[in-house]
């Protein structure tokens, strides 16, 4: 540990190339807590008697308990390269010419996907990721949503494989094996990075790859590691080259002769891999000396490796010597800081490429380029990406990373919400920043101010901001982009207080929780009930129990589960719809259809989307989805909340003053797309076609109060007449299982309405993945019932994957959407029938 | 029967002496209260009632638009005075009352009245030159339409006056209420000439130059006239840019904008012109 004092950290942070911000992320269990343990005790800054306990990062008490990671939390650590080490920083922009040290602010974030929202959080303050993968399970569902989202933010990844130890001493695998399993997590990774990402892009080529050392192998269990610098260095010596291009020899197609000393590209006799016969071997040869209690050969090994045990540490055998000589011959904490600091992009080398995704403004005025420089002189830009608690109840810290400018104690500041339009007033405040923090796990160190590229905490912001928001000085400034998540809030419980009387408390409670959680939604229903959405079960019960213990401290009653649905259409509609307005003089055709498969998904994703350029969309929707050229110009609006997976498009001919009611139109179709017919859900996957609409001569009488009611009830006639039918949300679920408990998992699913679609052996292990489609409706008590089912021996991960339409037809008494719409719209105190046609489709 | 009676511009005396008689004899009566107001009696429906010695209902958009059915379920048997403040088909179209009345077998009768459509002749300008009349709407943030300047400039190209009604809203649904579910309206308002005259010059920015170069310009002249047919009526003539300036007073207001004028009409113009 270093011990620093805050003023020397300040100091730190003016060496802006000097500085990596950084994510660990990586599926659940991989172990990202345990091995940023090894990172904190190597380097971590601020010294104090709880350093050095297990999961430093885990701050909370259930945390600790499940061994599982809830919240995403900072570190700061201080690492200085040896002068051979800074010869592999080329680029200018990644190192301070007059310092060796490297300041470097990490966040561990959760791997259970219920918790995304948090990677999500912390990518956006990070500039490289930290992608850790067991090896023995190899890249699982969790590990490619991260990274996905991490290619999309811009996150330059390194590699590390972790629980090599275990796979050394469970699976046995001999070199050439772990060889090859090693390279299948390699391609893995860097398929799914070629997917997303494009070599001719800002960021250039960032697949990993072990000869260029961004891919780390060790156990951070045991707290060893390695990437082939380290054994290149070892080497460089004896055969007299630079380490840089011994490193290329030690993976891929190259193979080496111990006898004749020569390096070949092919394996013929004689000829060993390199990488084996070179990093392996060492490896296998203390494992096996020290796990046969072979104690000669073990003080011989020692002796090479240039290793003196201490202490205690002489009488120790097996594991634990094991874990000792790894350890101090290959530790952790250089080979991955090493790792970190070489590889991954310090502020002005990410912000340069990641600034055109962060701004929303022009990417020419001085908040941009401020952005773009990385410019502590310029104007304060800061995205607020969570809020932590504070021991102060109720008061949080809002947490973020400062992009350009200062951020100081009692600077008057621009705090604007993601509503916020430039030029007006709402989601505004102008207030002065009580103090600036700096949050290291669980300290928090007061601190003058902080320049661009750090992050850090402010208190005094929290009241004004939701959750998310942008610190700025500039006047004209134009928000930093709202992060976009990858699960959404489809599980959703009513509360309500045990006691009616601690109702306030409630929602009080209630606000803070919304603040205190990236994700979860907490929304007031109609009918009066309080409804909190998260991503999944997991994610409600950290939640519930949040509310209950921290945020209302009263008792609460929560309601079972259920789950958000989504209203659509399977036809195109059997008549056209006419709608009236209340004075009859103007007049709505129109018509619904369902749209083709997949472009709900493309508007989902922003592959679509209501900000593109109009033409470069309908060029699109003409190429891959057949749309006619004109049409594909007119789309007037996406909704709901104008981004959502329905369209409405103009398909007139020749309509005078079409362009003087398209605003009411829209907002009528907003309005109608939120809060469907059947029972309010938000529409998915519909177009709406305008075919042609009748006016009154005079503007007065064709204003919205007469169009917006009129093109809501024009757009419900077109759905109930096009076939209505309800989108229920579907996991997929990956679960791992030794292969007798792939029976038990079938049964499960099966009882469940879970389809299977693949399964699979872990190649080299006796494990089992299925893969099955789950309806979230049936997932309720899923992993507990699976558990029982299978002994203990399985686990799922449960991702939202996509909707899928309910069978049946609401519109039938004795179907199971009809069921459905019934009860939701008595939970949310609507007339308790069907809606009827004849209220929304006029005659002519 | 279902009567549609016009109630003329101002006084609760305005009604012609065949409306009133109708008026006395009707089972139920009905005033018409969101196109246009009664500026002596405005919101004072007891002045009406103690007038007409009957109790009279107020029908706002939303029971005539909406629910007419009540309305026309008293005159199926009965007799149901609707009234019209100015000529019930004047200004304002209660047509589709009527077509409904027709689908139900109803009869129905009109009484007519002076209406602003006509009263605008007391500013000078005769009848006979005026072209299209246009309704100028109150604007939103967010919605501007400006169609009315196609029709005033296609009027003015043929050397047409244009009258221009200004819009009110007595009784409308909020609309940022409505998109939540709730019910709740906007406080009543009456646009006036001077907003009118800016929101006429505004919509310059939205055409294109060769539109109106030569045809209208800031400078050109119109007419404001304020509660017409009252004792305290006021009539001013003057650029539409001095326009913006002139506060003409309590409502209702409209705004004439000038074609070619007859040397006639050039004389009581000067009566007015500031």
């Amino acid at each position: 540990m270093v011990n620093f004092t805050v003023d020397e950290i300040r100091e730190m942070m003016n060496r802006k190339r000097s500085i990596r911000n950084m994510s660990v992320i990586a599926h659940v269990d991989h172990g990202k807590s345990t091995l940023t343990d090894s990172l904190v005790s190597k380097a971590g800054i601020i010294a104090g008697t709880k350093a050095g306990e297990m999961r430093f990062t885990d701050t909370r008490k259930d945390e600790q308990e499940r061994c599982i990671t809830i919240k995403s939390t900072a570190i700061s650590m201080y690492f200085e390269l040896d002068e051979p080490d800074l010869a592999f920083i080329k680029e200018e922009s990644q190192r301070d010419k007059d310092v060796k040290g490297f300041l470097i602010n990490l966040i561990d974030s959760p791997g259970h996907v219920d918790f995304s929202s948090e990677v999500t959080a912390a990518l956006r303050v990070t500039d490289g990721a930290l992608v850790v993968v067991d090896c023995v399970s190899g890249v699982c569902v969790q590990t490619e949503t991260v990274l996905r989202q991490a290619i999309a933010e811009r996150i330059k990844p390194v590699l590390f494989m972790n629980k090599v130890d275990l796979a050394l001493l469970t699976l046995q695998l001999d070199a050439e094996d772990l060889y090859q399993k090693f390279t299948r997590i390699v391609e893995n990774v860097n398929v799914i990075i070629a997917t997303y990402a494009d070599d001719a892009g800002p960021m250039g080529d960032i697949k990993v790859d072990p000869s260029k050392g961004s891919v780390g192998f060790g156990s951070g269990l045991h707290g060893w590691a390695f990437t082939l610098k380290q054994f290149a260095e070892i080497y460089a010596d004896k055969f007299k080259t630079d380490p840089q291009r011994l490193m290329t020899k030690f993976w891929g197609e190259n193979f080496y002769n111990p006898q004749t000393r020569k390096w070949s590209t092919k394996q013929d006799v004689g000829y060993v891999r390199g990488f084996c016969n070179f990093v392996l071997d060492p490896i296998y040869k203390v494992f096996k000396a020290i796990m046969d209690f072979k104690k000669d050969e073990i003080s011989k090994l020692l002796e090479k490796l240039n290793i003196v045990l201490k202490g205690d540490d002489k009488e120790k055998d097996g594991k634990n010597l094991l874990k000792v000589v790894m350890r101090t011959w290959l530790p952790a904490g250089d080979a991955l800081l090493q790792m970190i600091a070489i590889h991954l992009p310090s502020p002005v080398t990410a912000q340069r490429y990641r600034m055109e995704m962060l701004y929303e403004g022009p990417h020419d005025d001085e908040a941009a380029v401020a952005i773009k420089n990385c410019d502590p002189n310029g104007p304060l830009m800061m995205y607020i990406s969570k809020m932590v608690p504070t021991s102060d109840k109720g008061r949080f810290y809002a947490f973020g990373r400062v992009f350009s400018g200062i951020v100081a104690s009692g600077q008057k500041v621009r705090i604007m919400g993601p509503n916020y339009i430039p030029g007006k007033k709402e989601d505004l405040t102008e207030k002065a920043i009580q103090r600036t923090v700096l949050m290291m796990g669980r300290n928090v160190e007061p601190i003058e101010n902080v320049p661009s590229g750090n992050i850090c905490g402010l208190v005094g912001v929290d009241q004004f901001l939701v959750k998310t928001g942008t610190i700025t000085t500039f006047k004209d400034a134009h928000n930093l982009k709202v992060m976009k998540f990858s699960v959404s809030p489809v599980v959703r419980v009513a509360v309500e207080p045990k006691n009616a009387a601690d109702l306030p408390k409630l929602v009080e409670g209630l606000k803070r929780l919304a603040k205190s959680d990236p994700m979860v939604q907490c929304i007031i229903e109609e009918s009066g009930e309080h409804i909190v959405a998260g991503a999944g079960e997991l994610h409600l019960e950290i939640c519930l129990k949040d509310l209950e213990e921290d945020h209302a401290q009263i008792p609460i009653k929560t309601s079972d589960p259920v789950v958000s649905y989504r209203e659509t259409v399977s036809e195109e509609s059997g008549v056209m719809c006419l709608s009236k307005s209340p004075n009859k003089h103007n007049r709505l055709f129109m018509k619904a259809v369902p749209m083709p498969e997949g472009l709900a998904e493309d508007i989902d994703k922003g592959d679509v989307s209501s900000k593109d350029d109009f033409k470069a969309r309908a060029r699109y929707l003409v190429e891959k989805y057949e749309w006619d050229a004109t049409e594909a110009r007119k789309i007037w609006s996406f909704g709901p909340e104008a981004t959502g997976p329905n369209l409405l498009v103009d398909v007139t001919k020749g309509v005078q003053y079409l362009n003087e009611i398209k605003d009411s139109v829209v907002a009528g179709f907003q309005w109608a797309s939120k809060e469907s017919v059947l029972c309010d859900e938000n529409m998915r996957g519909i177009r709406f076609n305008i075919y042609d609409v009748t006016l009154h001569a005079d503007a007065i009488h064709r204003g919205g109060g007469q169009i917006i009611p009129t093109a809501r009830r024009c757009v419900f006639a077109c759905v109930l007449t096009a076939a209505p039918r309800l989108l229920e949300p579907v996991y997929l679920v990956e679960i791992q299982c030794p292969e007798q408990a792939v029976g038990g998992i079938y049964s499960v699913l099966n009882r469940r309405r879970g389809v299977v679609f693949e399964e699979a052996q872990i190649p080299g292990t006796p494990m089992f993945v299925v893969k099955a489609h789950l309806p979230v409706n049936e997932s309720f008590g899923f992993t507990a019932d699976l558990r029982s089912s299978t002994g203990g021996q399985a686990f799922p991960q449960c991702v939202f994957d996509h909707w899928q339409i309910l069978p049946g037809d609401p519109l039938d008494g004795k179907s199971r959407p009809y069921t459905i719409v019934m009860d939701t719209r008595k939970r949310k105190g609507l007339k308790e029938s069907l809606p009827d046609l004849e209220q929304y489709l006029d005659k002519l | 029967m279902l009567y549609l009676i016009g109630l003329g511009l101002c006084d609760l005396t305005d009604i012609t002496v065949k409306g009133l008689e109708i008026v006395k004899k009707c089972e139920k009566v009905y005033l018409e209260h969101y196109t246009s107001v009664l500026y002596n009696v405005s919101d004072n429906i007891e002045k009406l009632e103690d007038f007409y010695s009957k109790k009279v209902l107020l029908a706002d958009r939303e029971m005539v638009e909406s629910q007419s059915d009540e309305i026309l379920d008293g005159s199926v048997d009965g007799d149901i005075a609707f009234l019209v403040v100015g000529d019930p088909l004047g200004a304002t179209t209660h047509t589709d009352l009527i077509l409904r009345a027709i689908q139900r077998g109803i009869k129905y009768k009109i009484v007519h009245n002076a209406s602003i459509m006509n009263a605008v002749g007391c500013c000078g300008l005769q009848l006979y030159n005026f072209g299209e009349t246009v309704s100028i709407p109150l604007w939103t943030e967010n919605w501007k339409p400006s169609s009315f300047m196609d029709k005033i400039l296609a009027n003015k190209k043929r050397g047409l006056h244009t009258l221009c009604l200004l819009d009110i809203k007595v009784k409308e649904k909020s609309l940022e209420a409505m998109m939540k579910g709730k019910v709740a309206y906007e406080p009543p308002r009456f646009m006036k000439t001077n907003e009118a005259a800016s929101q006429i010059i505004e919509s310059f920015e939205t055409l294109d130059q060769k539109e109106y170069d030569g045809v209208l310009d800031e400078s050109s002249y119109c007419i404001g006239l304020a509660r017409v047919g009252s004792d305290d009526q006021s009539i001013v003539r003057c650029g539409l840019s001095q326009m913006v300036n002139e506060d003409l007073g309590k409502p209702l207001h409209c705004l004439v904008i000038e074609g070619n004028l007859h040397p006639l009409e050039a004389d009581m113009l000067a009566l007015f012109t500031k």
